[in-house]
């Protein structure tokens, strides 16, 4: 699986090799996808990490534990729910079931289900769904 | 002992008249004769709320002057159909902005129901009485004469369900249906639809009045595609798409509660048109109709990854209302609705309430549809008349 991540680097933390650390004891692979450190001073690095989910979990406790501040990055889903008509057309790809029609045959979007997919974006056909732009958590 | 309309529109006056939505009276039925319904109950509301794209709205703008004869019309960069006259239009449901393929003639409609204001552009190649070759201004519901939707082809009875046999997913009029038969959707109001209801339309007519987009509509024919010789189930309801009605209404009574625009995804654009019919029971057999149930009423599930769209099975709308129904292959597959079941209940609901606060007296068809229809396809050949 892949996820992307913050990770914030104190100035003493810039000057050692973290980073291959982490590809070599975890086997996880690292693309950095934005960079904004420089030796003095500390810095950001938006990585997106490659591996086994136990591989990903272990390299955050790691990073955490040699002192950089790590976060998340990630997209949510915006609803303009005001705007339902209860037509169901965005559950029919909805697999998680995050969005259902209930036993009244209204609408109801439990987000602790979504997964982000953004299909129902395209498949609501008043558009009242949008996913954000990433950020952090 | 059979009712008339005269005299169901007497006990409507009298506030005598007993009415109640199609639903409640599929429940009744569980518990009671049908001679016991035909006697108790006047009136069965009856409604639907899904996307209809054979909709659209004639407009008169008034004159300018010195005189334009519009020979080329756009609302918010959207064509509307020149040939009619100097300053009358038709604007299609389903034409599509120059600029935004997203936004078409039912967000026009849509907004100009809103109260908001919509930019005319119109050409003309000026004439001796129609001098003036171009105007760009800007119009709304109040400003111009007429307004009315006049929709050709609305309120379906029964559609094909729809799903997808291909690798890639297709998106349909019937929503976006994923590939290997992921999904099925579905696009009626199933017992509470209006022409499930009377499956032979007998009480349904040209001229009968009608619930439409939030006020008082008419039926003013058959609507295009009429089909009548559908195979029907034996309990007279047809498998596939049958009849239809074309309906008229003012637009500038509507509410954007009950007309909305709509897009799919590399489709195009809709409007979700809300129609509510109250059918009188007239009598035994008309209490038989409007009795019908979900289990009753059943539709082809049709493979629109294919041409032609073959269809794959058949399901009761109780099935397809359950989130998920099984394909003769025995995979489970799950249903999603397109048409919007909650807003329908709400019109049957409103439209009994009008009744009931004798705001709304039912029609005598002046006119009944034709017995005997079909649907001829377009056939290739070449030349004309020799
Ligand atoms: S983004 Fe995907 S998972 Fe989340 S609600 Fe939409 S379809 Fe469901
Ligand atoms: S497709 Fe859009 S309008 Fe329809 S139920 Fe889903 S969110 Fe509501």
């Amino acid at each position: 699986m892949k996820r992307r991540y913050a990770l914030r680097f104190s100035p003493t933390l810039v000057e050692q090799p973290i980073v291959s650390k982490l590809a070599r004891t975890y086997d996880v692979d690292i693309n950095i996808l934005n960079a904004d450190v420089a030796s003095g001073r500390g810095g950001k690095l938006i990585v997106e990490l490659s591996g086994t989910e136990e591989n990903l979990d272990a390299s955050v406790l790691y990073l955490s534990e040699v002192g950089v501040i790590v976060s998340e990055m990630v997209k949510e889903l915006l609803f303009r729910e005001e705007g339902c008509i209860h037509c169901g057309a965005c559950t029919a790809v909805c697999s998680p079931r995050a969005l259902r029609m209930n036993n009244e045959a209204k609408l109801v979007f439990d987000v602790s289900l979504c997964v982000v997919c953004g299909l129902c974006t395209q498949a609501c056909p008043l558009r009242l769904f949008e996913v954000s732009n990433e950020r952090e958590t | 002992m059979a009712k008339t309309i005269a005299q169901i529109n007497e006990k409507i006056k009298a506030g005598k008249a007993v009415v109640v939505t199609a639903e409640v009276f599929t429940n009744m039925a569980q518990e009671k004769s049908l001679v016991e319904l035909a006697q108790e109950v006047d009136v069965v509301t009856t409604a639907t709320f899904g996307p209809m794209c054979s909709s659209g709205a004639i407009i008169n703008f008034g004159h300018w002057s010195p005189g334009i004869r519009m020979e080329e019309i756009s609302l918010n960069g959207v064509s509307a159909y020149e040939g009619l006259a100097a300053v009358d239009t038709y604007i299609g449901a389903t034409s599509e902005s120059k600029f935004d393929p997203t936004y078409g003639g039912a967000n026009v409609i849509e907004d100009l129901i809103r109260g908001k204001d919509v930019r005319l552009h119109a050409r003309g190649k000026g004439t001796d009485c129609y001098p003036t070759k171009e105007i760009d201004t800007w119009i709304n519901k109040e400003t111009v004469n007429e307004f009315y939707l006049f929709n050709p082809r609305n309120a379906y009875q029964n559609y094909a369900a729809a799903t997808n046999s291909t690798n890639r997913i297709k998106y349909t009029y019937m929503g976006s249906l994923l590939p290997r038969y992921s999904n099925v959707t579905y696009s009626t109001s199933g017992e509470l639809s209006p022409l499930l209801n009377d499956p032979f339309l007998r009480t349904i007519g040209l001229g009968t009045r009608i619930f439409l987009g939030g006020t008082e509509g008419y039926v003013v024919w058959n609507g295009t595609q009429f089909n009548t010789r559908r195979e029907r189930n034996e309990f007279g309801i047809p498998k596939l798409p049958g009849a239809t009605l074309a309906v008229i209404g003012d637009a500038k009574q509507m509410s954007a509660d009950y007309i909305r625009s709509a897009y799919y995804e590399k489709y195009g654009v809709s409007l979700f048109v809300g129609i509510g019919i109250p059918i009188p029971v007239l009598d035994e057999r008309m209490a038989k109709h409007l009795s019908i149930s979900n289990d009753q009423i059943e539709t082809t599930i049709l493979d629109y990854g294919q041409e032609n769209h073959p269809a794959v099975g058949m399901a009761t709308y109780a099935q397809l209302a359950s989130g998920s129904v099984t394909l003769p292959d025995g995979k489970q597959v799950k249903t999603a609705p397109l048409s919007s079941l909650a807003k329908a209940r709400e019109i049957a609901e409103l439209l009994g309430q009008w009744i009931r606060e004798k705001r709304f007296f039912l029609t005598e068809p002046v006119q009944m549809f034709p017995k005997d229809s079909f649907v001829k396809p377009l056939v290739p050949r070449e030349g004309g008349e020799q």
